[in-house]
C-alpha cells in the first residue's frame, strides 16, 4: 500500500507540478532565508506597539473597565485558533491528493502550535468571563465548539506520530484534519445559529464594527502581530524539521559507508 | 481509497482527480450530516430560553432551565433576608416579561437594560426561581466617554437595551466625547442618570 | 486598572506560551544547523581521504 508513495508523488497535472515546485525542501528553505527575519521583524514590532497600545493607551469600556483589554490578546488567538486548523485541512488535502511532502512536514509542526494557540483562546476567554459573566466556563454552542477544536487539535497531534511508518500517520493524521474542519464552520456562526452566552461578533464583512476605533485599531495591530508571529513560528519550525531530515539521511546513507570501510 | 484509485487510474493525472472528488465527496457527506444531526439537535444546543418560548412552551415539573433576556427597567428590587442579597427583577424579550427571584450576589455587569441569562425553575405562581445569573456582555465595545456623551446628548438611556447603530459613535473620539457630555451637563433640563 | 489579576494572568500566560514556543524554535534551529554542518564535514573528510 505504501511501496507506491514515491510513484505516485512524481507531478504530472499542471496542478500537480505547479505544487510541488514548493514541495521542493530546499526551495522552502531558500523562501525561509528572507520569509523568517521578515515575519519575525513584523511580529515584534506589531505585537510592541499593540500591546502597549492596548494595555495603556486605548481606552476602558463604559460597562466592562479595563478587562476590555483582554480581548487584544483573546480575539487574535480565536482567529489564529480557526486558521491554524484551515491550514491543517489544507495540508490534508494536499497530502491526500497530491502527496504533497511538505504539507506533511507543515502538518506535523503546525498541529502543536494550534493546539497551544486554542488553549490561549480557551483560558483568555475564562479569565475575561470570571469578572464579566460571573462564571469561570457555560456549556454553550461557541466555547463547547472552540474546545472540541483544542481536542481535534490533540487528536491530530497524537494521530501524526502514532504510526512506526511516518507516511501512515501522515495519511490518518491528514483525514481527521480534513473531518475535523466541519468544526470551522460550525465555530464561526454558533453565535447566530443558536443562542449562546457568548457575544456575537463585533466585525463583520457586512456591517460597521460594532466597535469604537479607538480599540479596533489596536487589536488590528495585535491581530498582524500574533499572526506574524504565528507564520514566523511555523516556518522556523519546518526549517528545523527539514535540516532534521536531511541530518537523518545523511546518517543513514553513513552507514553503508562506514560498513564497507570496515 | 488507495486502492480503488490504483486500480482504476490509467494516469497520474486521472488518478488524482479522482482522489481529489473522492475527498471532495467526503467532506460534502459529512457536512450534510453533520448539518443534520445539528438541526435535530438543535433545541439542545440552545443555551437559554426567550421568556416567550417559555411563556409558549413551559418546561415539565420542576426541570431546571435558563432564561435568557433584558433586565426591564425599574424592575429591580434588592432587599436582604437575614445577611443574603435577594434580587427580584423582571426579564424580557420584548413580547413577554418574566418576574425573576435570586438570592445571591449578583455579577458586576448586572444592571437594569442588561441582558442576563438565568438559571432555575418555574414555580407555578408564575415567579422564576433562579439559582444563578450570568450577566451576558453584547457586543459593542464602548469607551466610557462616548457612552456619557450618548447618555448626556440623549441619544441613548442603557436602562432600556442597545446602543444606536454603531455608525453614529464608533469613530468618537474621547475628547469629542467629553467635550458633548459638557455642552449636555450644562443644559437645563437633562436627565443626569449616575447610576453607572 | 480594574480587574488587574485577570489582564495580567491573561497576558502573562500568552505572553510566556508565545516565548516558550519561540525559544523552543530557536534552539531546535540551531541544533539542527549545528548537527547538520558536523555530518557534513565528517562526510566531506571522509571523501576527501
Amino acid at each position: 500500500m505504501s511501496g507506491d508513495i514515491f510513484l505516485t508523488a512524481l507531478p504530472n497535472s499542471a496542478a500537480g507540478s505547479f505544487l510541488h515546485r514548493f514541495a521542493n525542501p530546499g526551495r522552502f528553505l531558500r523562501l525561509s532565508r528572507w520569509l523568517l527575519p521578515l515575519l519575525t521583524v513584523v511580529a515584534l514590532v506589531a505585537l510592541a506597539v499593540g500591546i502597549v497600545w492596548g494595555l495603556w493607551f486605548a481606552p476602558a469600556d463604559w460597562q466592562q473597565g479595563d478587562s476590555v483589554r483582554i480581548m487584544y490578546i483573546h480575539v487574535p488567538m480565536a482567529i489564529l485558533a480557526s486558521s491554524g486548523y484551515l491550514a491543517l485541512a489544507v495540508c490534508g488535502v494536499l497530502s491526500l491528493v497530491w502527496r504533497h511532502p511538505l504539507a506533511d512536514l507543515a502538518a506535523v509542526e503546525i498541529g502543536p502550535v494550534g493546539a497551544v494557540v486554542t488553549a490561549m483562546c480557551l483560558a483568555t476567554g475564562s479569565l475575561w468571563g470570571k469578572p464579566m459573566w460571573g462564571t469561570w466556563w457555560v456549556w454553550d454552542a461557541r466555547l463547547t465548539s472552540v474546545l472540541v477544536l483544542f481536542f481535534l487539535y490533540l487528536g491530530h497531534i497524537a494521530l501524526i506520530h502514532a504510526f512506526d511508518e511516518p507516511q501512515r500517520g501522515y495519511r490518518a493524521a491528514a483525514v481527521l484534519a480534513i473531518a475535523g474542519a466541519v468544526d470551522l464552520p460550525i465555530i464561526k456562526y454558533s453565535v447566530n445559529w443558536w443562542n449562546t452566552l457568548h457575544q456575537p461578533d463585533s466585525i463583520s464583512l457586512t456591517s460597521a464594527p460594532t466597535m469604537s476605533t479607538s480599540m479596533l485599531a489596536p487589536l488590528f495591530i495585535c491581530m498582524i502581530g500574533f499572526s506574524a508571529g504565528f507564520g514566523a513560528l511555523v516556518v522556523a519550525r519546518v526549517d528545523a524539521a527539514i535540516l532534521e531530515g536531511r541530518a537523518r539521511q545523511l546518517m543513514t546513507r553513513r552507514l553503508p559507508d562506514q560498513e564497507r570501510a570496515a | 481509497m488507495i486502492t480503488t484509485t490504483r486500480t482504476g487510474g490509467r494516469r497520474g493525472m486521472t488518478r488524482k482527480t479522482r482522489r481529489l472528488w473522492l475527498v471532495l465527496a467526503c467532506v460534502g457527506c459529512l457536512g450534510v450530516a453533520t448539518a443534520l444531526v445539528l438541526n435535530a439537535f438543535s433545541s439542545n444546543i440552545v443555551f437559554f430560553m426567550a421568556p416567550s418560548q417559555l411563556r409558549d412552551h413551559p418546561p415539565a415539573g420542576d426541570r431546571t432551565v435558563r432564561l435568557g433576556g433584558m433586565v426591564v427597567a425599574g424592575s429591580l428590587a434588592r432587599t436582604t433576608e437575614g445577611t443574603t442579597p435577594v434580587n427580584a427583577f423582571e426579564v424580557t424579550d420584548g413580547q413577554a416579561a418574566i418576574p425573576v427571584r435570586f438570592a445571591g450576589i449578583l455579577p458586576d455587569l448586572f444592571r437594569e437594560g442588561q441582558s442576563v441569562v438565568a438559571l432555575g425553575t418555574m414555580q407555578k405562581d408564575g415567579i422564576f426561581r433562579a439559582s444563578e445569573v450570568l450577566a451576558k456582555h453584547d457586543e459593542t465595545y464602548m469607551p466610557k466617554e462616548v457612552a456619557e456623551a450618548l447618555r448626556k446628548s440623549g441619544k441613548w438611556d442603557p436602562r432600556f437595551g442597545k446602543p444606536p447603530s454603531a455608525a453614529e459613535w464608533d469613530t468618537m473620539t474621547r475628547t469629542e466625547a467629553r467635550k458633548i457630555t459638557a455642552q449636555g451637563s450644562g443644559a437645563p433640563a437633562s436627565n443626569g442618570s449616575n447610576g453607572s | 486598572m480594574t480587574h488587574l489579576p485577570y489582564i495580567a494572568a491573561s497576558y502573562g500566560l500568552v505572553l510566556g506560551s508565545v516565548l516558550i514556543l519561540s525559544l523552543q524554535a530557536v534552539l531546535r534551529l540551531r541544533s539542527a544547523r549545528r548537527r547538520l554542518a558536523m555530518l557534513e564535514t565528517t562526510r566531506q573528510r571522509r571523501t576527501a581521504s
